[in-house]
């Protein structure tokens, strides 16, 4: 037990010559790691193919039921990092992101065993349940710690670490399929032993975040840095708890801000590939429509960064007034420039609404911390997370339950995506609202706590 | 206290850190960012 103090908040406390530099690359090494579930679905074939090996056999899972692992996990991650979120502000970064290590690793041993023994529940539990939990404790664990560190710069700050969950399934994909392809045999696909090395990788990969990250001492600030005498008119001077900040309006309206924002770019993501070849029939390929994808996912990854650093210059409302805004004009054209037969302006405008998709992620944690301080500001964004699992299940289901509506009812298959971007347009419409209602926080809500968190 | 009452700059062990550190996560980005570029070609060939 011992070695495990190692973990105690008291043991993080950073020293005199370290440097907050460090912080980023730690939440990077969590979060390029976790980032893996946006990969999952390179798995969903060869899963398919468990007994069939080359095809799917009768007793092989199908598509649309291994389709349930990644919604489980994502399901999990809200509600891990909403239930776990008090908890990190209380032991510290340190041990959550070694939780995490340990859940989203172990998640891939269990369920490649679930793969071995052909159980799906066992799939089900390790990489949906235990990798869920993982996925959302190591989200939100650096988040607070790099608030901290860059109270001159929360956005870029934070923008830095959730780029690398856009960024995991960049490394992901591609690591999964050369790893499939070297332990593919005649007999299996490899998916199995695939699991067991990546649960390896990414748990030595978490342990150098582990390691590395440190919180600041409680009088420590930037060089050179003062706090504004007088902070802009959206940023509070208090603290507000997190079971205080979910009875605020604030907290809703960012909830729904969140929610719209996601529920509208899950949206494109995922019928993306489909999209771009039927609305372009055959000038398209399919290795064309992959390449369309990588585009969106590289957009998404930027986006995260730059959006977020811009928010610490002109604030953290205007840039999801941006979003809104401009989003919704996009969804609503991009449609005709795929009629004209505009290859690169329907991509450009794709690049744009992903770039504000992962922005929207980024800038959420600043966004809170504006609002409610900083204090628990890590709980208070494990509880907005439950806006990210519902819409992970509302966006897929709105896009496809509206298109086979409208295919069945004759309409062409290139325009009925027109009628799902307008309404995702008008998803974006009330998101924008939303973020207009965006007040600063009643001085009751805050100003009366002593948290002992505060001093970390 | 503010983030240092130094005034050399980081020490060699110091840098050599931040180094290692900022290219144990940059490496693999790059090369993921790298097959994505190259897989992205496709659409404009």
């Amino acid at each position: 037990m011992a070695l495990l103090s190692f973990l105690d908040r008291e043991r993080s406390i950073a020293g005199e010559h370290y440097s907050r530099w460090l912080v980023p690359p730690a939440a990077l090494a969590i979060h390029l790691s976790i980032g893996q579930a946006y990969a999952f679905s390179v798995f969903n074939l060869p899963l398919s193919q468990r007994i069939g090996v080359t095809h799917s056999a009768p007793e092989d899972w199908k598509l649309s039921t291994i389709g349930w692992v990644f919604s489980v996990a994502i399901v999990f991650l809200g509600l891990s990092a909403a239930l776990f979120g008090s908890w990190l502000d209380r032991v510290g970064p340190r041990k959550a992101m070694f939780v995490s290590a340990l859940c989203f690793s172990g998640g891939f041993e269990v369920a490649s065993l679930g793969v071995v023994t052909h159980q799906f529940w066992l799939l089900l539990l390790g990489y949906g349940v235990l990798g869920g939990i993982g996925l959302g404790l190591g989200y939100i664990s650096p988040v607070t710690t790099l608030i901290r560190w860059f109270p001159d710069r929360p956005g870029m700050a934070t923008g830095m670490a959730i780029m690398g969950f856009g960024g995991g399934a960049m490394i992901a994909s591609p690591l999964s399929t050369t790893l499939m392809a070297y332990f593919k045999t005649a007999q299996v696909p490899g998916v199995a032993s695939t699991f067991v090395t990546l649960g390896i990788l990414y748990f030595c990969f978490m342990m150098f975040g582990v390691f590395t990250v440190r919180i600041p001492r409680p009088d420590w600030r930037p060089r050179g840095w003062t706090p504004a005498e007088r902070p802009r008119a959206m940023v509070t001077t208090g603290n507000v708890f997190a079971d205080r900040a979910i009875r605020t309006p604030q907290f809703w309206l960012l909830w729904v801000v969140l929610c719209m924002n996601v529920t509208a770019g899950i949206g494109v993501l995922g019928q993306a590939s489909p999209m771009i070849q039927e609305m372009f029939p055959g000038s398209i390929s399919v290795a064309a429509a992959a390449g369309f994808v990588g585009l969106l996912s590289l957009a998404n990854m930027i986006g995260r960064f730059f959006w977020s650093s811009l928010s610490d210059y002109i604030g953290r409302k205007a840039v999801y007034a941006t979003f809104f805004a401009l989003g919704a004009v996009l969804y609503a054209a991009v449609p005709s420039t795929g009629r004209m037969g505009n290859v690169v302006l329907f991509v450009a405008g794709y690049v744009v609404i992903m770039s504000m998709y992962g922005g929207g992620f980024a800038t959420i944690p600043a966004y809170l911390r504006d609002m409610f301080g900083t204090v628990q500001v890590g709980a208070i964004h494990g509880r907005l997370l439950t806006a990210w699992s519902t819409a992970g299940v509302l966006g897929p289901v709105l896009v496809n339950y509206i298109r086979e509506y409208e295919i069945a009812h004759g309409v062409a298959k290139a325009d009925a995506y027109t009628t799902t971007m307008h309404i995702m347009a008008g998803l974006l419409v009330i998101g924008f609202v939303c973020n207009l209602l965006v007040r600063p926080v009643d001085a009751r809500y805050t100003g009366e706590y002593q948290s002992p968190a505060a001093a970390a | 206290m503010p983030e240092s009452s130094r005034q050399s700059g980081p020490s060699a062990g110091l840098v050599l850190r931040l180094a290692g550190a900022w290219a144990l996560v940059g490496i693999p980005l790059a090369w993921g960012v790298w097959q994505v570029f190259e897989k992205s070609l496709a659409l404009f060939r």
